[in-house]
Parts: C-alpha cells; structure tokens; sequence
C-alpha cells in the first residue's frame, strides 16, 4: 500500500510538472502577472513602513522644536533672565533611540564695529556652531562657504551685515560696557527672522562679554521622531527639571502634528487602495488565465480522475506559481524600493526582512484565490468539453 | 462582416470578456486613484503647510537694527522707520494676489499699564511711575480689506500665526477699546510691591488700563479673550493695532507686515536672481509661485520696503513638499507597472487561448493582416470599456480619499481620463501583440489538428 502511495504522489508531482512546463508562454504570462503584483506589494509595503519614519525626520528641516527658558518672572525683562549652563548635563541627549540635539544660546545688547564706522547696536549671540547649524538653520549653506567655526570666529546676520558693509572676513570689536572681545566674522546668515539682525560668536566669548560666566538665555532642543514622541519627551523633560520652562516651539510642533498626520494618512490609504486593487487585478488575470484548463480538466475527469484531485492538482500548480512569482517579485519589488527610497531621500530605504514572507504570502493567496474558479469546473461533463461546448 | 465577427465574439463567449475587462478596469482603477490624488496633493499639501503661518515678512528698508531678544524690542520707541497701513490692501492686487492666504501688520511697543476690574479710575493705584511695563502687541484680528473687484476680504493674525489659539472668548473689533490678553498675564497671581498689590491678572471682562502720561486720564481696554500662543506673546497684550500707533504716535503705521502665501518648491532656477535672467527667463520666473518671484511682486507694489523670505518655514516646507511629492508618484509609477503588466498578462491569455479560432480563420482564407486587425479591434473595444468604467471607479476612490485626508475631494481631471485610455489601449495592445505575432506564423493545419 505504502508504495502505490508514493507512486501516486509521484504522479501527482510528475502531472504538475508536466502542467507547468506545457506552455513556456503561459507561464511566462503568469509570472509576469505575479510577480508584478508581488513586487509592487513588497515595494510599497517596505517604503510605508520605512517613509513614515523618514517624513519624520523630514521634520528635522524646520530646525528647533523645543526651548528649555528660565521661568518668566514678574516682568523681569527676558534679557535679565539666565539660566546655567550646568543644566545642560540634566537634558538627557538620548532619546528612543534618537539623538536629541540641545544648544545653549546667551543673548546680549552690545556694540559692534570694524573701527572704519561708527559701532553699531546689535545683539551679539553666544552659541557654537553646532548651535547655529542645527538649531537655526539645518541643511544650509552659508553664504561664504561651508561652516567652519572655530572660538575665535563669528558669525553675521545679513542685516548686520550690511548695516556695517561688511566685504570679505573683517575683524569685529564687540563691545559692552568695559568689556571688549574681537572676532573674525567668516560667514554671513540670511533666515529671514530674527538672526538676520544678529551677530553670532562663541559661547565662551560672549560670557565674558556680559560678566555672567556660566550662564545662558536659553537651551533650543532638537528632539527628533514623531509628533507624539516630541510631546513625551517634553513631558518628561518637564517632570525633571521643574523650576524652568520648558516649552514647544508651536509654530513648528503643531504644524507638524497635522501635516505629519496628513502625510503619513495620505501615503496609508494610497498604497492601500493600491494593493488592494493589484491584487484583484492579478486575480482577474490569474482567473482568465486559469479558465483556459477546461480542456485539461474534461480530459482528467474523462480518464477517471475525481474531481478533488483534479482540483488539488490545479491548485497545487497555482500554488507553485505563486510561490515562484512571489519569490521573484518580492525581492525585485525589495530592491525597487530601496531604489525608490534612494531617490526620494537621498539614502536607501532599509529593507525590512517580515515583508518578504508577507509579500510572498500574499503572492501564493492571490494564486491559489485565481484557481479556485475551476472548482466550477467539477460540474462539467467531459464529453461537452470535448466537443467543443460550453 | 468584420463587426459581426466583433460582435459575436463578445456575445459567445461573455465570460471570458468580463474577465478580461474586469483586469482592465481593475488596473485602470488603480491607475487612476494614483494619478488623481498624485495630480492633486501638491496644491492640497501647500496649503496644509500654511498652519505653518506666514512665510514672508516685510520690513522698512531704512529701519535701524531691532534689538530683539525673547520676543521684545529693546529699541526706544521712535527709534527705525514705520511703514503706512493704507498701502495694505495693493498686496491683493499683485499677480499672485490669489495664493496669498493672509497678511497682518504689526506695530509692538512697550506701555505701563494695570489690570482692573472696574470701569473707572476707583480703586487703582495713584502712582503710576510704579505700574509694570507690559508690551502692547497691536495688530488687525479680522480685518476687511476691500478687495478691486468691490468684494471684501478678511484677514489677520489668525491667518499668519495660525498656532496663536484662544483659550478664552473671542478676538477684539478692529476698532473697540477691546484688548487680548497673553495667559501668563491673564493667570491670577499676586505681586506685592509697597503692600498694594499689581497686576492681580487680567480675567475676561477686566481691564487693562494704559497710562498716557500724567496729564491725560489712562485708557481702559477690555479684556475680550485669552490667548495661548505658546511663545512670548503670552506675556503681552494684544490690541487693535489703531490703538499701538496712537500710543507710538504713529498714526496709520506699522512696524512689520507677516504675509503667509502658497507657494511651489524652490528648485535651482528659482534661486537664481532675476536681475540676470533673459526676458523670457523672467517671464516663467515670475509666472511660478516660487516664494521669492512672490516676494519679488510684493517689493514692487510696497516701495521702501525690504520683503524677506522666512526661511526656516520656506525651505522646511519646500523639503518636505518635494519629497513628498516624488514619493506619491513613485508609488503610482509602482501602481501604473504593476497594473500595466497585470492587464497585458490578461490581454495575451485571452489571445493564446484563440490560437484554435486564428487557425480556423487562416484556414478559410484570411490574411495575418486581417486577423490581427480583427483581434485588435476587439482588444482595443475592451480596452477603452475596460478604460472607461476604470476612470470613474477610479475618480471615485480618489475622491474618497481625499475627503479622508484632506476633507476636500480632488476634482476630476480630463488629463487623466486620456492618460488611462490611452494607456489601456497600448497595455492591450502590446500584451496582445507578442502572441498575436507568434499566431500569424502558425500553419493553420497543426493547429486545427490540436498541436
């Protein structure tokens, strides 16, 4: 018995194979069909899961998002107001996994010159160069140059500058009071908002500048992720450091919740609707492709074949189609997005190892789905299909 | 002759045909949900980006440095140059003047001044040397501005700092003693100074009483609404701004002018500066909405101004926008193929599967040309059916997206309709034509014996 078992199942196998190898254009057709789907299911499924996480960093662009501030006293003017610079050590930097970029920035009333005109008031900002280029204007070139800052150089504002003609890289005075510091001013910035009318040096100098050594106006954050990640991060900061004000910059933070949320709902819903209708769309093709057996079926049941294992047999081919086109397209729908990832955003999506059996999976549901039509078949009689009916 | 043959190849065997359709339209669905909402999400993400708020500002040129720091201006009040009001409402006539979401001017000083709770001088401190200096925010809440069509049209800060929300009330008239007060201000707190105590906090219905100087009574304003602004305007007041420019003697002025514009990607082009550009250059430079070319109209109709691109807002935006937007159309790229390939693969089945009926044809005396011709007029009929009911399922569904996402459905574009007929035409084709091509160099005889 065992061996007439084994027989059968080597027919079985044999009569599948004998299916598949047929007709090399059908096949060609059919894992065309198939493995077209299955790419574009892997690709979109790996850039959905990836794109969320990278419209987020998107964000990134608008610089700052959050200010660590002394608390507001009974109308102590905010220039009055400093904090320490010990703080700094209490923001934590790591967060979910993500690097929270914060910047201290001392702000102050001085004189500004070159010695060739008169001094000009303007408000000198104590920061360092990370400060400025992350906080204040990411992803930007400055004018003169790529940003090299050293302790002894500074940056100006467009306003300022032009106020002062600045040419080249002049030397500034900046002085308050009794106090005088020089800096060389190597780049100029040109935002459109407040930094334009500022002039940008070292922290260290400008400490001394205002006789508070140690202390500084604010701390800007740069707390990376989504929009519901940046309100735990403030919460928390909050709960850690109570006696000072730690607040979302709002222009930006609730900007980017709703935009964010439209965003990542537009791209959900696309790429769902889009799978959804590849897959019918295969299945579709699949089923057209499959009716053409009728003949293969009346002459299997015309031999004595019972219906179930004829079906079985069909559905084992589909099977192993799908399984074919799935293990085809789903890993040149994988490299396509990585190459889609590339060329959106500049660096390769990360391929994510669970999409490929999904992909996969889906591929051989859709297949076995497009057979199971010829279930219907079960009902015809062979003689008809010979003779050309039905 | 040739039509019935069409025809009866349709009614004979309409199963196979609704299949092969329903492939089509199927794929064409998804061909054109991508396509609508990639047409469409450009416009709508821009104006998404806008609760960004205003992504220009205007200055005087002549202005003298404003020595900002948190919020104030350290500036002595007639220090730096004003700018007229009246001038305000030319921005509307500019070329761009429909992608100008709003503007508001903005005029900031600094006053002393009490809260109070009655509407007379009863009860108020008589010193007020001692009162606290409070910065005086003037600016237009929901102003009319009458538009060169005789429409008016409403605009203000709400429209330019759209995260400026009230926690309480409503915003001031444009021309009430009515005022809008920052919550740290409107928090009760007590200060003591010389045992009296000052600025109890400004709830709805108080006032805020500004001092004029020791020979003119104050002004009471009332209190009409709290503001949350999240940044230093929570510790000023906010007021009409006809009121600001009487108190910096500045009648009809202002000090700077937030615009909020929809606008397109900066690409390199558009940073180029229009001084360099050839005539025709400028021409389709300042035919773009780019924020510069919008900056550029809005410097010609204000003179003596210096109309600055916000960068931060601009450039973010203009990032996040192109990326995006590549995004969507390489997913729809992805559908297009996707579908394309499905539907031809459709398409060369239903050939394959007539081998029997292409020899029979042949046999009877019928010339490859003929048989092609027949089988594309067949495929063609079923692509443009196919097409067709796949364009309005498809618009459908775009539009059942858009009201998801963006609450406003796209509307339905004619461009679309001839890309999707015309690309289901040549995926029928092309998929039937391989087959078709291997069926005309049949010998008929095999094949009517069934080899």
């Amino acid at each position: 018995m065992p061996s007439l078992r084994s027989q059968n199942r080597l027919m079985f196998w044999r009569i599948v194979r004998r299916l598949l190898g047929a007709n090399r254009g059908r096949l060609f057709v059919i894992l065309l069909a198939l493995g077209a789907g299955a790419a574009v299911t892997a690709a979109l499924l790996n850039l959905e899961v990836d794109a969320n996480r990278r419209i987020a960093a998107e964000f990134r662009a608008f610089g700052a998002n959050t200010i660590v501030a002394p608390r507001g006293g009974e109308f102590v003017a905010p220039s009055d107001r400093t904090l320490s610079e010990g703080l700094l050590n209490r923001i934590p930097r790591n967060y979910e996994g993500a690097f929270v970029s914060a910047n201290p920035f001392l702000y102050v009333v001085a004189d500004v010159s070159t010695g060739a005109l008169r001094p000009v008031k303007a408000v000198v900002v104590g920061s360092s160069a990370m400060g400025v280029v992350n906080s204040i204007a990411p992803k930007r070139k400055f004018n003169g140059g790529p940003m090299i800052w050293d302790g002894t150089n500074c940056v100006v504002g467009s306003a300022v500058s032009s106020r002062l003609r600045l040419s080249g890289t002049p030397l500034l005075r900046l002085t308050l009071g009794s106090k005088e510091i020089n800096c060389r001013a190597i780049a100029r910035l040109s935002t459109g908002s407040a930094e334009d009318n500022e002039v940008f040096a070292n922290l260290k100098d400008v400490q001394t500048l205002a006789a508070s050594p140690g202390r500084v106006s604010l701390i800007q954050l740069l707390v990376p992720g989504k929009p519901a990640a940046i309100d735990r991060y403030i919460a928390e900061l909050k709960a850690n450091i109570p006696d000072v004000d730690v607040r979302p910059i709002r222009q930006f933070t609730e900007g980017e919740a709703k935009i964010y949320g439209r965003i990542s709902g537009l791209l959900t819903a696309t790429v769902a609707v889009v799978l959804l209708l590849t897959g019918l769309c295969v299945m579709a093709a699949m089923t057209n492709v499959a009716m053409e057996r009728k003949n293969d079926v009346g002459l299997m049941k015309a031999i004595g074949g019972a219906t179930r294992r004829v079906l079985r047999l069909f559905l084992a081919e589909a099977a192993l189609l799908g399984l074919a086109g799935g293990l085809i397209g789903s890993a040149a729908g994988i490299l396509l997005s990585i190459w889609l990832g590339k060329q959106v955003f500049g660096e390769a999506a990360q391929p994510r190892l669970i999409v490929y059996p999904v992909a996969v999976a889906l591929t051989m549901i859709v297949a076995i789905l497009s057979a199971y039509p010829l279930r219907r078949l079960a009902s015809i009689r062979p003689a008809s299909v010979f003779r050309g009916e039905a | 002759m040739f039509l019935r043959l069409v025809a009866d190849s349709f009614t004979r065997r309409p199963r196979r045909k609704v299949l092969t359709a329903a492939a089509l339209s199927l794929g064409m669905t998804v061909v054109t949900a991508a396509l609508s909402v990639s047409l469409d999400v450009g416009d709508r993400l821009a104006r998404e980006f806008r609760s960004l708020g205003a992504n220009l500002v205007v200055t005087p040129q002549a202005d003298s440095l404003p020595l900002e720091i948190g919020g104030v201006d350290y500036r002595p009040v007639n220090a730096g140059a004003y700018l007229p009001e009246a001038d305000l409402p030319k921005i509307k006539t500019v070329f761009w003047h429909n992608n100008i979401v709003g503007f508001a001017p903005v005029l900031e000083l600094s006053v002393k001044g009490m809260s109070h709770f009655r509407d007379d001088e009863k009860g108020l401190p008589e010193n007020r040397m001692s009162w606290p200096q409070v910065s005086l925010i003037g600016t237009w809440a929901n102003h009319p501005v009458q538009l060169a069509d005789q429409t008016t049209w409403n605009t203000g800060i709400n429209k330019t700092n759209p995260w400026w929300h009230l926690m309480k009330g409503r915003w001031f008239e444009d021309n009430a003693l009515e005022c809008v007060v920052g919550k740290n201000l409107a928090r009760k707190r007590g200060a003591f100074q010389d045992g009296q105590r000052i600025f109890a906090g400004l709830a709805i219905a108080d006032n805020f009483v500004i001092d004029r100087g020791p020979s003119s009574p104050p002004i009471f304003l009332k209190a009409v609404g709290i503001l949350d602004s999240g940044g230093s305007e929570d510790d000023a007041v906010i007021v009409p701004i006809a009121i600001a420019q009487q108190f910096a003697n500045e009648r009809g002025q202002y000090r700077k002018l937030y615009v909020s514009a929809l606008t397109k990607p900066e690409d390199d082009f558009a940073r180029r500066d229009p001084k360099t550009m050839k005539p025709d250059e400028l021409e389709r430079w300042s035919c773009s909405p780019y924020i510069s070319s919008i900056a550029y109209s809005i410097k010609q109709v204000l003179p003596g101004t210096d109309v600055r691109v916000i960068r931060r807002v601009a450039e973010g935006e203009g990032n996040i926008l192109t990326h995006v937007r590549a995004l969507l159309w390489m997913v729809t790229f992805a559908a297009l193929l996707a579908a394309a390939l499905a539907v031809g693969a459709s398409a060369a089945a239903s050939v394959i599967e007539r081998r029997m009926e292409i020899g029979l044809m042949k046999a009877l005396g019928a010339g490859s040309g003929t048989v092609g011709f027949l089988l594309a007029a067949e495929q063609l009929l079923l692509a443009f059916v196919g097409g067709g009911i796949g364009y309005s399922l498809g618009t459908n569904l775009a539009r059942l997206v858009g009201q998801k996402v963006f609450g406003v459905k796209p509307e339905p574009s004619l461009l679309v309709l001839v890309v999707v007929l015309a690309l289901a035409a040549g995926v029928t084709f092309l998929g039937s034509a391989i087959p078709l091509r291997r069926a005309s160099r049949y010998e008929p005889a095999p094949i009517l014996r069934g080899e």
